[in-house]
């Protein structure tokens, strides 16, 4: 039973992972931008959430702030902090380091904002009910893994039939073409930016539900966000969200064979397997020089 | 007859001087410095402000008492709760803003930066962090607050005795703290009638406790006592909960912060403080609970207490040492300390021993209704 309870737990935290590692990917496979300050919208969308629950607002009024807020940040930092960077050639490093500092100073605010605690709010369905002899689930994992599902789905079909989606995939491959053919590779990004920040979103909602959030909540979401686009392939979505599922799973079944304090390195050894084994990750296009 | 003349040109060198005639004025005004390393931002950020508040009452008591001929200024440096920022902190505390007496908190960092002020013969005074082996790091290291030893001594005959807990199991952040706590229920648990069924470490970043709790409930435990702090401590009493533990939660002073009290899910638990009673008689306590209170609007917890004795007692020491004639560093202050060990503190009168450990009475907690309540 601890098998299927580990296995439960492993689908709810797989799913976080997996939506938050799919907009960092649809960034980056897009606009080539190291989008560091992913963390912080998704940090930003959990705590507008938290203040609309406290507020008083229904829960899909705080759903739609927090989207909206997500949105609102990663379109902020295409226009005014990307943009302006690579308008005069800014290094690599140099876009990290801006989101990195934008990320910190974020974390500040929000930190004088809503004080430098732990916050959660406190909602039934949070709270799991046993449904076979010791294993205990929430209404939140079928939430969770609903929500991933639909997203991904309603991804999906955006990117392969919808032309703005035709285009993001397009500005992955070929930007050069795709100013040939006279779309604007400066919307099409911000729209990169824009869905891939929402879809931090119910990642965040779902935290701010079951484990609670802090100010400095964003940088472990970065890590795991880009260590499943390592581990998913570079630039592929399909490959980052199944890669952000494999290891959330990875991280609670690792407990049924090691010790708690491995269960995180657990996501790490995956991704150094990868890096040595299978360095273009499990969608990744092999390159040869 | 026509005075002295003073040009545009004399006028401007006037000026100029002016900025390096006003420090050798202002000389014998200097303020004393003392130094804190608290974790002002990161998940742990909550205890840095706490930690804050209490010494600002404290300079604001000396301030107000004219304690001391010269004013003292709190320099802060954000610890981030890890070894490394605080290093550099104290190097700068100690290098730059010439700091003899430095507030400190969490036993890693404690631990990290102790050799650097013991070198530099610099006080450190720590009012949080309860790793056993803080005790007699060095002369110049000081405790304020009643180490892990003490509250795992208190805890495991409460749960024992008063609640029939005899099965405990143990989640602890993987650090010097956790380690210390896990040492100290593997060696109390057994002479008190108990047995520590299980302990799961945790790392310092963990977010995700929902698997551990299902390693936790395989124990089949009567109670659960939890070794970490800042924002994981709630972390993890939410994951208790919600994932299906409703027996006894408990663990050490760092559960006395406003988060976890207010923390639906935190109902219940049980922490060991210090006793620390707002309402008696004691003039300083009550003074410290007024103050508090009308500056940050809110009572005072146990961690402004702390911090409040730690900064006050730099004003009883210093004024020693001033009275005296002597200068004001960490010898002369460490001399005064151990001529005096005895001082009216908040919460009454506090003893030291020879290593700088204040000896104090404990007392359990229970959060019940948004409130600390003291119930042993």
């Amino acid at each position: 039973m601890l098998f299927l309870q580990l296995l439960l737990n492993g689908l709810q935290v797989g799913a976080i992972y997996a939506l938050t590692a799919a907009g960092f990917a649809l960034i980056f496979g897009a606009t080539k931008i190291f989008h560091v300050a992913h963390g912080t919208a998704f940090t930003i969308a959990g705590y507008v959430f938290l203040f609309a629950w406290r507020a008083g607002w229904p829960g899909w009024a705080g759903a739609a702030a927090a989207v909206l807020a997500a949105m609102a940040f990663g379109v902020a930092m295409e226009r005014y902090v990307y943009r302006p960077i690579q308008r005069h050639e800014g290094s690599f490093f140099t876009v990290f380091v801006a989101a990195f500092g934008v990320g910190i100073v974020v974390q500040n605010v929000i930190g004088m904002i809503a004080g430098r605690g732990f916050a959660t709010v406190d909602t039934p369905l949070s709270f799991s009910a046993e449904i076979l002899p010791d294993v205990f689930v929430a209404p939140m994992l079928w939430i969770s893994l609903a929500t991933a599902a639909v997203l991904f789905i309603a991804l999906t079909v955006f990117l392969t039939r919808h032309p703005a989606g035709v285009g993001l995939r397009a500005l992955s491959q070929n930007p050069d073409l795709v100013r040939t053919y006279g779309l604007s590779s400066n919307g099409l990004s911000v729209l990169a930016f824009a869905i891939g920040s929402a879809l931090a979103a119910p990642a965040a909602i779902v935290t701010v539900m079951t484990t609670g959030l802090n100010e400095a909540i964003g940088h472990q979401v970065m890590l795991i966000s880009i260590a499943a686009t390592i581990v998913g392939g570079i630039g592929s979505l399909r490959g980052a969200a199944l890669a952000g599922m494999m290891l959330g799973i990875a991280e609670s079944l690792a407990l049924q064979f090691v010790d708690t304090q491995w269960a995180e390195a657990v996501s790490f050894l995956v991704l150094f397997g990868f890096i040595i084994f299978r360095p273009s990750g499990i969608f990744g296009v092999v390159q040869t020089r | 007859m026509p005075g002295p003349k003073i040009g545009r040109r004399g006028a401007l060198a006037a000026g100029l001087a002016l900025p390096f005639i006003r420090p050798a004025i202002a000389q014998t005004a200097e303020p004393y410095v003392m130094g804190s390393l608290f974790p002002m931002s990161g998940p742990s950020a909550e205890f840095g402000e706490a930690f804050t508040r209490g010494a600002q009452v404290a300079l604001q008591h000396i301030a107000a008492d004219n304690l001391l001929r010269r004013p003292v200024r709190l320099q802060s440096e954000d610890s981030q709760a890890l070894p490394q920022p605080s290093v550099v902190g104290m190097n700068k505390l100690i290098s730059v803003d010439r700091a003899h007496w430095v507030l400190v908190s969490w036993t890693a960092t404690s631990k990290a930066v102790a050799p650097i002020g013991d070198r530099a013969k610099t006080i450190m005074v720590n009012g949080g962090a309860v790793g056993p082996d803080l005790a007699g790091l060095s002369p110049y290291f000081w405790n304020v607050i009643a180490l892990a030893h003490l509250e795992v001594q208190v805890m495991v005959p409460f749960l024992v005795r008063q609640r029939n807990a005899r099965r405990v199991a143990l989640i602890y952040v993987d650090d010097p703290l956790g380690d210390g706590i896990l040492g100290q229920l593997r060696g109390t648990l057994p002479r008190h009638g108990g047995e520590l069924v299980g302990s799961f470490s945790v790392p310092r970043a963990a977010q995700q406790f929902g698997p551990v709790v299902a390693r936790v409930r395989q124990t089949r435990p009567d109670a659960v006592y939890v070794a970490s702090f800042g924002a994981q401590n709630a972390q993890i009493v939410k994951a208790l909960r919600d994932n299906g533990v409703t027996q006894t939660i408990c663990s050490y002073s760092a559960f006395g912060i406003d988060s976890l009290r207010t923390m639906p899910e935190a109902e219940g638990a049980l922490f060991t403080s210090q006793k620390l009673d707002l309402t008696g008689a004691h003039a300083l306590t009550s003074r410290f609970a007024t103050d508090f209170r009308a500056r940050f609007g809110q009572p005072p917890l146990v961690y402004h207490a702390n911090y409040y004795n730690a900064a006050y007692l730099f004003g009883l020491l210093a004024k020693q040492v001033e009275t005296a004639g002597g200068t004001v560093n960490g010898d002369s202050l460490r001399a005064a300390m151990l001529a005096t060990r005895k001082f009216d503190l908040v919460g009454g009168e506090g003893e030291f021993d020879e290593q700088g450990n204040m000896l104090t009475q404990m007392q359990v907690n229970e959060i019940r209704g948004q409130q600390f309540v003291a119930i042993g």
